[in-house]
C-alpha cells in the first residue's frame, strides 16, 4: 500500500502547478511571510498565475451577470465569493511585504542578498519611498545640521540607526517533510524533526528550512 | 535647557501617534531645535579650534566633558527631529492608503485645533515639506497600485466573510454603478449590496456597515 502511496504522492508533486495546489501554496507563503520577522522571497510566478486565474473570473462573471437562472445565478455567486477570498489573500501579501519593506527600509536597501527577494515592482517602490522620505527630512532640519551628523544610517554612540528584522523572535510551525536542524545554543547540536510535528522555535534556527519549505509557520 | 525642546516634540509625536488627525506642524519649536543643535557644533568647533587639535582629555577633564556632553545632546535632538518628522510621515502615509484626501484632513484638523489651542489657529497642520511628501507619496502609491488593479490594493484587510452586505447611508453619496444596475444612495436609507462595490464609500464615511 505504502508504495502506491508514495507513487501517487510524486505524482502529486510532480503534476504542479495545479489550480489547488497553487492557491494551497499561496495559503502557505502568506501565512509564512505574516509569521516571519525578516521578508520572504517574492513568489512572483505564484501570484502571476493566480492573477491570471483572476482576471479570467472576472471576465466570466461579467458575462454571466444579467443571466437569470436561479441556478447560475447561485453559482454565480459562489464564484465571486472565492474570487473576493483570493483577492484578499493577494492583497493582504502583498500590504505584508509593504509593511516590512518599509519597516526594514535601509537595512534590505544596504544588503544586496535580500534586496534580490523583492520584485521589480517593490524594488522601485523602496527606493522611491526612501528617496522621499530623506527629502522630507533633509527639508525639514536636516539640511541645517553640520555635514558629519547629516547621514541616516550611523552607528555613532553604539546605537545604529538601521532597524533590521529580529531573527531571534520564537515562530510556531509544522514540520512538512523531515529536516534536521542546528541548535545553535548548543555546540553542533541538531534537532531531528519529524513530519507533522509542530514546534516553537527561534526563527533563526530554522530560517533556511522555512525558505526551503521543509517547515510552515503557522 | 538642553534638549528640553526636543522632550516637547517626542511628547508631540506620542500624541499624534493616537490620535485620528493629524496635529499642526510643531514649525516654532523644529526650528529651536535645530537651532540649538547649531549652535552646540559651533561650541563643539571653538572648543576644539582653541587647543588647536592636541587636546588631551585626561589633562582637562571639564572640558571633556563638556564635548562629551554637547555631542550627546546634538545625536539626542536629531533624534527626537527624526522620531518627529518619522511619525508624522508614517500618519501621512496612512491617510494615502486609506484613500483619505490628506489635505482635507489637514483643513479639519486645523479647525478642530484652532477651539481649544488659540495659538493653533494660525498654524498649519502640515508642513510645507509635508504637503509635497504627501503628494508625491501619493504619486508613487498609485503608481504601485496601478500594477494591481484587479486587486484593489488598498481595499480592506479584513477577511471578507460575505459576499453581501447591509450598509445604512449616512451621507447623501449619488448614484453608484453596479453589476445589478444604478443605485441612489441617499441619506438615511438601507441596502443590501455587494461589498466590493461599495468599500471605497464606507471607507470615506458616507456608508456605514450593518452587522
Amino acid at each position: 500500500m505504502e508504495d502506491i502511496d508514495d507513487i501517487l504522492r510524486e505524482f502529486d508533486s510532480q503534476n504542479a502547478p495545479s489550480n489547488a495546489k497553487d492557491y494551497d501554496d499561496l495559503l502557505k507563503w502568506w501565512i509564512n511571510e505574516r509569521a516571519a520577522p525578516e521578508i520572504l522571497q517574492c513568489q512572483e510566478d505564484l501570484v502571476e498565475r493566480i492573477m491570471t486565474r483572476v482576471r479570467r473570473q472576472i471576465e466570466q462573471i461579467e458575462d454571466q451577470t444579467g443571466n437569470l437562472d436561479p441556478r447560475a445565478n447561485f453559482q454565480l455567486i459562489i464564484v465571486q465569493t472565492e474570487l473576493e477570498r483570493v483577492k484578499f489573500l493577494i492583497r493582504s501579501y502583498l500590504r505584508t511585504r509593504i509593511s516590512k519593506i518599509d519597516k526594514h527600509a535601509l537595512h534590505i536597501l544596504s544588503t544586496p542578498s535580500i534586496r534580490h527577494l523583492l520584485s521589480p515592482s517593490e524594488q522601485t517602490y523602496l527606493r522611491t519611498h526612501q528617496a522621499l522620505l530623506n527629502e522630507l527630512y533633509l527639508s525639514s532640519f536636516l539640511k541645517n545640521f553640520p555635514d558629519n551628523l547629516k547621514r541616516l544610517d550611523d552607528s555613532a554612540g553604539g546605537l545604529s540607526m538601521v532597524e533590521e528584522p529580529d531573527l531571534e523572535g520564537a515562530v510556531f510551525l509544522r514540520v512538512v517533510r523531515d529536516v534536521n536542524v542546528a541548535i545553535a545554543w548548543e555546540n553542533g547540536e541538531t534537532l531531528d524533526m519529524r513530519a507533522g510535528d509542530v514546534y516553537v522555535i527561534r526563527y533563526s534556527a530554522v530560517q533556511e528550512a522555512v525558505k526551503r519549505g521543509d517547515v510552515e509557520l503557522i | 535647557m538642553y534638549g528640553e525642546l526636543g522632550y516637547k516634540l517626542v511628547v508631540h509625536a506620542k500624541r499624534t501617534q493616537a490620535l485620528n488627525q493629524l496635529p499642526p506642524y510643531q514649525t516654532d519649536i523644529v526650528h529651536a531645535v535645530t537651532r540649538e543643535v547649531r549652535d552646540l557644533h559651533g561650541d563643539i568647533d571653538e572648543i576644539t579650534k582653541s587647543y588647536d587639535g592636541d587636546f588631551n582629555p585626561s589633562e582637562d577633564p571639564a572640558r571633556a566633558c563638556a564635548l562629551l556632553v554637547h555631542h550627546l545632546c546634538i545625536r539626542r535632538n536629531k533624534r527626537c527631529l527624526l522620531a518627529y518628522h518619522r511619525v508624522r510621515a508614517e500618519k501621512i502615509e496612512q491617510m494615502c492608503w486609506n484613500g483619505m484626501d490628506v489635505a482635507e484632513q489637514a483643513q479639519a484638523a486645523r479647525v478642530t485645533e484652532g477651539d481649544d489651542d488659540v495659538a493653533g489657529t494660525s498654524s498649519h497642520a502640515l508642513s510645507p515639506e509635508e504637503d509635497e511628501y504627501a503628494r508625491q507619496y501619493g504619486d508613487m502609491l498609485a503608481a504601485y497600485k496601478g500594477q494591481w488593479t484587479d486587486i484593489d490594493l488598498t481595499g480592506s484587510l479584513e477577511p471578507p466573510k460575505d459576499l453581501f452586505i447591509d450598509v445604512r447611508v449616512l451621507k447623501d453619496a449619488g448614484e453608484i454603478q453596479t453589476e445589478y444596475g444604478a443605485i441612489t444612495l441617499s441619506k438615511n436609507s438601507q441596502f443590501f449590496v455587494r461589498q466590493g462595490d461599495v468599500e471605497r464609500l464606507i471607507k470615506q464615511g458616507f456608508l456605514q456597515k450593518l452587522s
